[in-house]
């Protein structure tokens, strides 16, 4: 051990109170770093997680475009005139007639995890004199599990009983309440064409996003291309998760080019969820630096009371042969070394407290307990601030021992 | 060779006004001479005494030791040859008070690095004991008496065998009888090791017996006797 450190750490095993309170303020500032950024991803991840029970990565389906087309006048004939009154916008191609070319070209992007397809069409839902409107989901059971991991919301009844029930229908919680169904009753369903159809309810299920909750029901795809009369291919959207859904931008910008139908990325039309999970971010990560800069005051203040009391013998070393060099070691390793010891119980303390918090019973949606993250960077993060932080704070008083004048000191 | 020689120093504080302490001081120290710097307190041999500790660099004129221009080296170049060739004895011992006595011994030879630790702890244990100091050599420089501790401040200025060693009213906070102890250490480390020795006092008795006195007044070296 050079003769620099044995001073420093002499200096700091002389005074351990001191050096226990400056520790704690490391530990403290960490600890409280790393739980809020585990907390504050938590949350992120609950929020997505509960977004993307009802919305996938990416959504392949026909963009209709209804901007009307003036109709084509060819002005062969000076004596004729085209007079054209309530001109109509005609949709030529609605949903996705074939979607099998596109299931398949699907399969050359390795990132792409779940693929699913479904018949979305408003519906009437009948029962008795209750009468809603609902988004009524054709949907394909095995596939959409994979997407959507759906079984997992269920409620009641068994999802893949759609498969071998045509009848078969399955509601969100809240809308089988405001129609006053339970497990077992018959309801009516009603397409906007006139087509009813009965329907058995065999199961409900509760993503905790209320709007869909509210207005979603279920039935297998084959069943629902049955009532609109459409041909076994048909869907109206194609549905995509892939294995980082923060790329889906650019996985959608990679897709268009091979298919006529739009490919849409989760984040366009839902900015909202995006920019709130960035905003969590900022929020976790200001009020842990501040509380670690906090700690980087209380490490300032502590060494600059050791300069002051040790300024005697600083005048002395430097009498004796220690260059400023010296000094700035002799006090910057103290600093170094309550870094360590503060990062590193803060580390430990930090991982308690988020396990701890995370124990915490927290029922709303499809919360059981508080969401907290255990995210290794997180950590790396939160020691190497805590770390630069000291470094800063113990730095300046460091430098300024090193700047004292030994002739005024000695002299008195 | 001169183990000393100042030639036309002059010193101005600024604070509060211009003022010159000291005025075209030049004298020379032999090898191995015992040289007190007497004078009233103001007179300046305090000042002086710093200056040719190479810890005040600000003054005009030249300061050589053993041969070598102090003036115009770097700072850190100061503290290496500081920590080498002079030693010092303070009127306060400014012992580091949480390390135990051999340990404030060997700070200065730990520092030069130039030695294996074993040889600079057997050189400290005999120097505490030259000073009579031995058996207590693991006890805190803060739980001995000031005597004491005024002894292990010389052993550690003597640890590298500074050629120079210099004291600034070395006695100044001891009574008559560490007073004397100490007088005698510094007369045979002159006469014995050859060490020349500089010390600032106003003890008339103590610079009564040394080699030679500097005399300063406002800023003047009166007499050199």
């Amino acid at each position: 051990m050079g003769i620099n450190k044995k001073i420093a750490w002499i200096h700091l095993s002389s005074k351990i109170r001191q050096l226990l309170v400056a520790v704690l303020s490391v530990t403290f500032g960490i600890s409280m770093y790393i739980f809020m950024n585990g907390f504050m991803s938590g949350v992120n991840k609950a929020q997505t997680d509960i977004a993307f029970t009802s919305m996938a990565h990416l959504k392949i389906y026909n963009d209709l475009n209804s901007d009307p087309k003036p109709i084509e006048v060819s002005d062969t004939d000076d004596n004729s005139i085209h007079i054209v009154h309530n001109s109509k916008n005609i949709r030529y191609t609605e949903g996705i007639k074939n979607s099998e070319p596109i299931l398949e070209s699907v399969q050359n992007y390795p990132e792409i995890t779940a693929v699913t397809e479904q018949l979305n069409e408003n519906v009437f839902i009948r029962n008795g004199v209750t009468r809603i409107n609902v988004l009524l989901s054709g949907i394909d059971v095995a596939n959409e599990d994979r997407v959507f991991g759906l079984s997992k919301y269920m409620t009641d009844g068994d999802l893949f009983e759609l498969e071998k029930r045509p009848d078969g229908i399955i509601l969100g919680s809240k809308l089988a309440a405001s129609l006053g169904v339970t497990m077992g009753d018959n309801i009516n369903i009603m397409t906007a064409d006139g087509i009813a159809k009965n329907f058995k309810t065999i199961g409900m299920f509760e993503t905790g996003a209320v709007g869909v909750d509210k207005t979603k029901a279920i039935i297998s795809i084959q069943t629902a291309r049955q009532i609109f009369s459409k041909n076994p291919n048909y869907a109206t959207e194609i549905l995509i998760n892939i294995s980082d859904f923060n790329k889906a931008d650019e996985l959608a910008e990679k897709m268009a080019p091979t298919t006529a139908f739009k490919v849409e990325s989760w984040k366009e039309g839902n900015d909202q969820l995006d920019s709130a999970n960035q905003l969590r971010n900022i929020l976790a990560m200001a009020v842990s630096l501040t509380i670690l800069i906090v700690a980087g005051f209380g490490i300032y203040n502590i060494m600059n009371m050791t300069v002051n009391e040790k300024i005697k013998e600083i005048a002395i070393l430097k009498a004796m042969g220690f260059n400023g060099g010296d000094i700035v070691e002799i006090f910057l390793t103290q600093s170094i070394i309550i870094g360590c010891l503060g990062g590193l119980s803060g580390v430990i303390l930090g991982n308690i407290i988020s396990r701890i918090i995370s124990k915490i019973p927290f029922s709303i949606a499809s919360l059981t307990t508080l969401p907290i993250e255990f995210n290794r960077m997180d950590y790396l993060m939160a020691f190497l601030f805590g770390v630069i932080i000291t470094l800063i704070a113990g730095y300046l008083p460091a430098r300024k021992a090193s700047k004292i004048d030994p002739v005024n000191i000695i002299r008195g | 060779m001169k183990a000393l020689k100042v030639e036309n120093i002059n010193k101005y504080f600024y604070d509060p006004q211009k003022f010159q302490v000291l005025n075209d001081v030049s004298f020379e120290v032999e090898k191995g001479e015992f040289v007190s710097i007497i004078g009233k307190s103001g007179s300046g041999k305090s000042t002086m005494l710093y200056l040719l500790s190479t810890m005040d660099t600000v003054y005009d004129g030249k300061i050589h030791l053993n041969g070598e221009l102090m003036t115009g080296k770097t700072q850190n170049q100061l503290a290496e040859y500081r920590n080498e060739h002079l030693g010092f004895v303070f009127q306060f011992h400014y012992l580091l008070p949480e390390f135990r006595l051999i340990d404030n011994v060997m700070l200065p030879a730990l520092k030069l690095g130039k030695k294996p630790v074993e040889e600079i702890e057997d050189k400290a244990m005999k120097l505490l004991e030259m000073l009579d100091l031995k058996g207590r050599e693991y006890k805190a420089a803060s739980k001995i008496s000031g005597g004491q501790q005024q002894r292990v401040a010389i052993a550690r200025a003597l640890i590298n065998d500074p050629a120079v060693i210099m004291g600034d009213e070395p006695t100044g906070n001891l009574d008559s009888k560490n007073t004397k102890v100490v007088f005698d250490i510094f007369r045979s480390l002159a006469k014995e090791f050859g060490q020349t020795i500089i010390a600032v006092t106003h003890d008339d008795d103590f610079a009564a017996n040394c080699d030679r006195i500097i005399e300063l007044k406002d800023g003047k070296v009166i007499s050199v006797n």
